[in-house]
């Protein structure tokens, strides 16, 4: 990727993980202007993939206080997961009707079950854009917490 | 604190886009009508804060992310990492 001379422009950059280290451009950082709820000063991310932790992917932040997570495609644990963007939400996230939008849930380490993964509030991303943000629906019925149980 | 007292379908205005309105007053709870900009976000506390407290255990997890991602690549069957893109279908309202 060739580093351009934009406002935000830079060339690639290294960053340490807890998943091990990458080198990062500019173009695959993704916007949360308001942050994430717990994490709202944390602005910019990058989404992470490796065979370590495939098909896990991490969530991690390059620029702001730390903030990382561990996401994951709701739809490899649950195929029929239906998520509900507002027009509203959709707006924010500057897409039109058509654009294909990107949706991962965060995992958690339940006690009693396990990893599980938060379907009541999933990430959206539109990569056309590289904005994001954790859309909550006021009327889901989907669980907080979701058995990390592949089938 | 700002303290007001409202009446049904009396309304207070939160900057110039945001205003919320007294629908109802019951015995148990008021239903208030909220109206703000599509960016603006509007959550009920509650709902918001759990989500603020499940994010933080979440950071947690990514100290297991090998051992997570190794028992789900076992029910799996495979170690692909398919490629999280995909049109959701969204329903708006």
């Amino acid at each position: 990727m060739i580093a351009t001379d934009r406002a935000t422009g830079a060339d690639p950059r290294r960053i340490e993980t807890p998943v091990g280290t990458f080198d990062i451009d500019p173009q695959s950082v993704i916007h949360f202007h308001e942050g994430l709820p717990g994490f709202e000063s944390t602005r910019a991310f990058v989404l992470l993939s490796s065979p370590a932790i495939a098909p896990l992917h991490l969530l991690h932040h390059v620029s702001g206080p730390p903030a990382s997570f561990l996401a994951i495609d709701p739809r490899l644990v649950l195929p029929g997961y239906r998520a509900v963007l507002s027009i509203g939400d959709r707006r924010r996230l500057g897409a039109g009707d058509e654009t294909a939008l990107v949706w991962l849930a965060l995992v958690t380490i339940d006690p009693d079950q396990g990893p599980t993964m938060n379907l009541r509030a999933p990430i959206v991303i539109n990569p056309e854009r590289m904005i994001g943000f954790q859309t909550m629906p006021h009327n889901s019925l989907y669980p907080l917490r979701h058995p990390l149980a592949l089938r | 604190m700002l303290v007001f007292t409202r009446k049904r379908h009396e309304a207070i205005m939160i900057g110039d886009g945001v205003e919320v309105r007294v629908l109802r007053v019951g015995r148990d709870g008021v239903r208030l009508g909220v109206t703000a900009p599509p960016q603006v976000a509007v959550h009920r506390r509650e709902i918001y804060e759990q989500i603020r407290e499940e994010n933080r255990v979440a950071a947690q997890a990514v100290a297991s992310a090998d051992a997570i991602a190794a028992e789900l690549r076992g029910r799996l069957g495979t170690s692909a990492s398919p490629a999280p893109a995909h049109d959701a279908g969204d329903d708006r309202h």
